[in-house]
């Protein structure tokens, strides 16, 4: 009787266990019913929201589902764009599952295998876009329209049983030659750059200069015309002197004045005067009487 | 739209009602708790309510014992605490059940399950990379994002992973705001623009994805061209310090040339003075010494006349050089050694000029080391040789 009970009590258990499920948060769980998706008497799939949930035992089997958003992030992905070159994008599709029962059926469940159907069918939405545009219009475009092509894939991603939340790219890296070509543009632009700064230096630097240089020399000319004005003031002080002075005997003034320039003329040995001894000077060398 | 927005414990929105379906929401609780306990005797009961059996009254005492030991070790390692920073998120049968502060908490084991998140850390994100701009060049970007965990539950059960979410969102938001900007303002002056709108893009994006967190800052940490060209960059930038360098030299000459030239002026203006003056005493010393000179000459012209006219010869001819031919007709078969009598003469000291600055300065300057000249006078005798042609 005991052990009777005691067994009953254990299968009771057990009962009680399998005919009780608990749904994480994060996931839904829909039940299969000898292989079929358990739906209401509309048709509609039962979804089992997180929590702890009854179902017939050993009948019902229950499926639980992520009902997170999931994130397809795979290697980056070889595009050719209009102009007929290579890019690596690195994109990412942000997913759910949406109809819970139409992804059971389709992917049985696996999620690998439902990324690599979303995958053909986003690359395809993708590598259309690319194909029409040139790597400016990708870097710099329009966020909107690569979303655009992603609804259009997420449209056919209704079969099976997910939609898309978001596409975006995460990076586009340039094949080695466009990259070569892009630093060597840059490269030019900088020289170009460089070139024109300096030439500005010493365009200013010649204005400076210049302009310095004009003013000094007109400083120095107005000063050499003061200069000279000055110069001729005196001198002319000077005549007035001498011609009021001399004019009281200029035959005199001439011989001393004569006189004294001979003086200073021939004032060193490096002057050679040759002389015939026969000037007024030489008179008593050649008889004392003088030539008299 | 989310189906788990936070304050809703998650029954009443659930997307798949909107398609008509009836709400097959969870079983009351309280109730399969009663029923619980009517089968199992308050093995599950509301917890700690002790441990009397009441399924047989046979029941030994050491299978009760065991039962007591088991509720109380249950029941002990139902306590948990929760640190300062961190939050409880408790499942109840994996339903979000509530939110829990900090402190000693206790929860029934194997029913509730719960996860302590860090509400409070700041917690960072790194991200860079090359990247192309709106002029196509490409720059590389670091930048940092920190941000907060405000939803527990949204952050642990709306993505897979929120903070490799965040990250995504992060490179792609960065590459946008980028491609839309162009090098320089990147490089330079717009980096607060591109960090402004880089935060914005990023809280575009993530907000469909209810990741439960907030970004505090954004962190806008570098933006340096590539190795590849960083040459050509820094090329361009010692240009404008050259740039900086020319007017500066420039503007160095022109200090340095305009005191210069005010001075010349100065002087110029000095010396036209002094000459003013100078010619205008000069002129009355000649005068002078002709006033002076006048009275006595017109006393006895014939002999002042006389003596003057020989001291100035004297003079001269005693300083200069002498050849002093007698010969009648001008001697063409002469030969006289010039350069000769040139060369052995030593320059003789003049005698002092007018006194002006010059020979001041001269004399003060230069150590005069002119050796008085032997004033070896070469007196050439030529006889009176016949011309060839007598």
């Amino acid at each position: 009787m005991k052990n009777f009970s005691i067994a009953a009590v254990i299968a009771l258990i057990i009962l009680g266990i399998s005919s009780l499920f608990v749904v994480q948060e994060g996931q839904r769980g829909i039940v299969i019913q000898f292989g079929k998706v358990k739906r209401d008497s509309n048709d509609n799939t039962v979804v089992y929201e997180p929590g702890i949930h009854f179902k017939l035992p050993f009948i019902e089997q229950v499926k639980k589902l992520d009902a997170r958003i999931q994130t397809l992030d795979d290697a980056p992905d070889r595009f050719v764009t209009g102009e007929k070159k290579d890019l690596m994008v690195d994109s990412y599709v942000k997913w759910r599952i949406s109809d819970f029962a139409t992804y059971y059926l389709s992917t049985g469940g696996n999620k690998a295998q439902a990324e690599s159907l979303l995958k053909q069918k986003v690359n395809n939405g993708l590598r259309t876009e690319f194909g029409n545009r040139t790597i400016q219009e990708i870097v710099s475009g329009e966020r909107d329209e690569l979303m655009s092509q992603a609804m259009e894939a997420a449209k056919s991603s209704d079969d099976i049983g997910i939609s898309i939340v978001d596409v975006r790219v995460k990076q586009i890296n340039l094949p080695l030659e466009v990259s070569n070509s892009i630093f060597q543009r840059m490269r030019a632009e900088r020289t170009a750059v460089a070139k024109e700064h300096r030439s500005q230096g010493q365009e200013k630097a010649e204005i400076i200069r210049a302009d310095v240089d004009a003013r000094v020399t007109v400083m120095l000319a107005d000063a050499e015309r003061k200069a000279l004005t000055l110069r001729g003031e005196g001198d002319a002080n000077a005549a007035k002197i001498y011609a009021e002075t001399y004019s009281k005997n200029p035959d005199f003034y001439a011989f001393i004045r004569s006189l004294d320039s001979y003086k200073k003329s021939f004032d060193s040995k490096s002057d050679v005067l040759i002389v015939q001894p026969d000037s007024d000077f030489f008179r008593f060398m050649k008889d004392s009487k003088g030539g008299k | 739209m989310a189906w788990n927005e936070p304050g809703n414990n998650g029954k009443d929105n659930d997307p798949w009602k909107q398609k008509g379906g009836r709400d097959q929401g969870p079983p009351d609780l309280d109730q399969f708790f009663k029923e619980l306990s009517d089968k199992f005797g308050g093995l599950f009961g509301g917890g700690g309510k002790g441990g009397q059996s009441g399924s047989s009254p046979a029941t030994s005492i050491g299978l009760t014992l065991i039962i007591v030991i088991a509720l109380l070790v249950w029941f002990i390692s139902g306590f948990y605490s929760i640190k300062e920073a961190e939050k409880g998120l408790v499942l109840r049968f994996g339903q979000f059940y509530e939110i829990k502060e900090p402190g000693l908490r206790w929860n029934p084991p194997f029913i509730d399950e719960v996860f302590n998140v860090d509400v409070q850390t700041i917690r960072t994100l790194p991200a860079s990379g090359f990247m192309l701009t709106e002029d196509e060049n490409v720059v590389r970007v670091e930048f940092e994002v920190q941000y907060r965990v405000v939803d527990p539950r949204n952050y642990k059960f709306s993505v897979t992973n929120a903070d490799e979410s965040l990250r995504e969102a992060m490179d792609s938001a960065l590459r946008y705001v980028v491609g839309h900007s162009k090098m320089d303002a990147i490089l330079t002056s717009g980096r607060e623009d591109v960090r402004q709108k880089t935060w914005q893009e990023i809280e575009k994006i993530i907000e469909p994805y209810n990741l439960g967190i907030t970004i505090s800052d954004v962190n806008f940490k570098d933006a340096r061209p590539p190795e590849e060209v960083k040459a050509a960059f820094d090329d361009a930038i010692s240009a404008q310090e050259d740039e900086e360098r020319f007017i500066r030299e420039a503007e160095a000459y022109a200090r340095e040339i305009e005191p210069a030239a005010r001075g010349r002026v100065n002087r110029m203006n000095q010396e036209a003075q002094a000459y003013k003056q100078r010619v205008l005493l000069e002129a009355q010393g000649e005068v002078a010494k002709f006033e002076k000179l006048l009275p006595e000459y017109e006393a006895a012209p014939q002999v002042t006349r006389q003596r003057l006219y020989l001291d100035a010869m004297e003079a001269v001819f005693s300083a200069t050089s002498k050849v002093i031919v007698d010969v009648e007709g001008g001697g063409n078969m002469m030969y006289l050694p010039l350069d000769k009598i040139m060369q052995n003469q030593n320059r003789a000291s003049s005698n002092p000029k007018k006194a002006d600055v010059q020979s001041i300065r001269d004399t003060v300057t230069t150590n005069n080391t002119q050796s008085s000249s032997n004033q070896t006078k070469v007196g050439v005798r030529s006889d009176r040789t016949r011309s060839g042609r007598n």
